[in-house]
């Protein structure tokens, strides 16, 4: 299509200006991590940091555990992604192929179950896991945090098994091998991409999380995970900004890498399961 | 074309039984383990007058007190209010800023790609940190917005934006809406992309402007997929915790009280266990009710 100059450059400035003020937030954090403190008190703001302090990183890493912050963050949403992946991919492969009994409803709640408040799950949760004693222990946010991820990857990995073709386990089965055999030799490696994508996508949810881990972890700071250590942070040093900033930029990176990185596979499996 | 049944058919009806359910087996556990028992105590709790939740006492006598005070208390119309009002904010914007943005990016241009990633950046946000950079922005004496503000005349004075109530609302309402529109704009991205280049080249054949094609084909060809995502943003609304709890805590004189902050508050801020669980009850009824309605929309998916 023929296309005139100036809507064309009309587009272009659209693009560039909306993209900047969506972003500017994020900018913004990055400028306040490497301002100076006394630049933070001063009107108007200065918008590009004209030393940028780069070692606000290190100090803070020094300074406060967030190394050990993001140790836990990852060990309770490796945890979490282990045990939901488990348990989907065996649940995700059945609703794909097989038409159990109940497997329709079963799904049907698991998709309702997405849709649960987390401030109603947390009362009986947080009973149970005084009774078991796991409360500020990081189990219970792994557990917890299953009930958020299953309920996605469940429906991801069905989808996926939805688009590889019946005739790939009917070959393997005629070659002698058992359904189970067919699913973890022939299914699971042709699946790797979308294995991965769904289980980064875990990830993500576990560490986004903070009404759980505000919830078990409060009274036990060793096993504070980074969001709820960043909340500390907030209440406590209400004035020191480049702090809270630099901090939140060490949180937010590995979530943020994963999504430049898988940007079409998250996007894909955000829409699957809810769209149509 | 008659589906041929072979041996091999995993949707035989002998391989319907053990295999299936054997697979199936682990998640149903799990989610009865995590997810149907917890409900299952949260309503038994409702009915019960207890502060802090311990399984390992005898259960109280039934009681239907929670509801009744629950529904004569001023403190929970006031949350439903909130969340109403929140809901229709954010949602609206959400919508307007995520339709604009997906349109403009789904034309084609030199480093569209890249406007992508960035316009849906802010999902890839964690809320905690949103809620950081947002606190930051709308700080009273040194944030951006007040300067801003007072740069271009809109305001006089600093505004405290923590301690008013209509500021206080602005903030948590800003807050979700950068952090909501990406969703929606990547799903209706992936609806524009599925409606055929011919429908626009007809349009043009037959003399309709810009306005006319988004008028009459762009939107109603959206339309099932703008009802899904807007249930979702709702719902996400309804049910968002961090955001609010770490700009607010729901305050000032519970401004920004929705019925998810009035659950928690009530649970871990009182220790009236029994009454937070009939408002999560309450709040989860009409939970259900939307997600319900969600499902008329799609039993082709299931």
């Amino acid at each position: 299509m023929r296309q005139r100059p100036l809507p064309r450059l009309a587009l272009y400035l659209s693009a560039v200006a909306t993209c900047a003020i969506l972003v500017f937030p994020i900018y913004w954090l990055v400028v306040t991590a490497l301002s100076q403190p006394d630049q933070l008190r001063q009107l108007p703001p200065s918008f590009w940091p004209s030393q940028p302090n780069w070692g606000v990183f290190g100090r803070v890493l020094g300074e406060r555990p967030i190394g050990l912050w993001l140790i836990n963050s990852t060990l309770a949403a490796l945890g979490a992604v282990a045990i939901s992946m488990a348990v989907s991919i065996l649940a995700g492969y059945a609703l794909s192929r097989f038409r159990v009994k109940g497997g329709q409803s079963l799904g049907l709640f698991i998709l309702t179950a997405k849709m649960l408040p987390a401030t109603l799950l947390v009362i009986p949760l947080f009973g149970i896991f005084r009774a078991t004693g796991l409360i500020g222990s990081l189990w219970s946010i792994i557990l917890a945090h299953a009930t958020l991820i299953v309920p996605f990857t469940t429906w991801m990995l069905k989808g996926y098994f939805d688009t590889i073709p019946q005739e790939l386990e009917q070959a393997a089965m005629v070659d002698g091998c058992s359904p189970l055999g067919a699913l973890f030799r022939v299914i699971l490696p042709v699946s790797t991409p979308g294995l991965a994508a769904t289980a980064l996508y875990g990830f993500v949810l576990s560490w986004s999380d903070y009404a759980y881990a505000r919830t078990f972890l409060t009274n036990a700071q060793g096993n504070w995970t980074a969001n709820l250590g960043i909340t500390t942070m907030k209440g406590e040093y209400v004035s020191n900004w480049a702090d809270i900033s630099a901090a939140s930029i060490l949180v937010a990176l590995p979530v943020l890498a994963i999504y430049l990185f898988l940007e079409r596979y998250l996007v894909g499996g955000l829409t699957a399961g809810s769209d149509k | 074309m008659t589906r041929r049944v072979s041996r091999f058919d995993l949707a035989r009806p002998s391989r319907r039984h053990w295999l299936g359910y054997l697979l199936l087996a682990p998640a149903a556990l799990l989610i009865a383990a995590i997810i149907v028992y917890p409900l299952f105590v949260s309503v038994d709790l409702s009915f019960q007058t207890v502060g802090i939740a311990r399984l390992d006492q005898p259960r109280r006598p039934f009681t239907t007190d929670n509801y009744a005070r629950l529904f004569a208390s001023p403190d929970f119309w006031n949350a439903c209010w909130v969340t109403l009002k929140l809901i229709l904010v954010v949602t609206t914007t959400c919508f307007l800023l995520g339709l604009g943005t997906a349109l403009l990016v789904n034309n084609r241009f030199r480093g569209r790609s890249v406007a992508r990633l960035f316009v849906a950046m802010p999902w890839a946000v964690p809320e905690v940190i949103a809620t950081v950079i947002f606190a930051w922005m709308f700080d009273s004496s040194f944030g951006l917005f007040n300067w801003l503000l007072m740069k271009v005349g809109a305001i006089d004075r600093m505004i405290n934006w923590f301690s008013e109530t209509g500021p206080a609302f602005a903030v948590v309402a800003t807050t979700m809406v950068w952090k909501g529109y990406p969703f929606v704009s990547i799903m209706i991205l992936a609806g524009l992309q599925s409606i055929p280049e011919d429908y626009y080249a007809a349009a043009r054949v037959d003399g309709a402007n810009a306005w006319q094609r988004l008028l009459n084909i762009t939107l109603p060809s959206l339309t099932p997929v703008i009802g899904v995502t807007m249930v979702l943003v709702m719902l996400w609304v309804f049910r968002d915790f961090s955001i609010i709890y770490v700009l607010t805590g729901g305050g000032p004189l519970k401004a920004t009280q929705t019925l998810s902050i009035m659950t928690y508050e009530q649970a871990f801020g009182f220790f009236r266990m029994g009454y937070a669980s009939a408002v999560g009850v309450v709040t989860l009824a009409i939970c259900v009710v939307a997600a319900m309605l969600m499902m008329r929309r799609a039993p082709d998916h299931l």
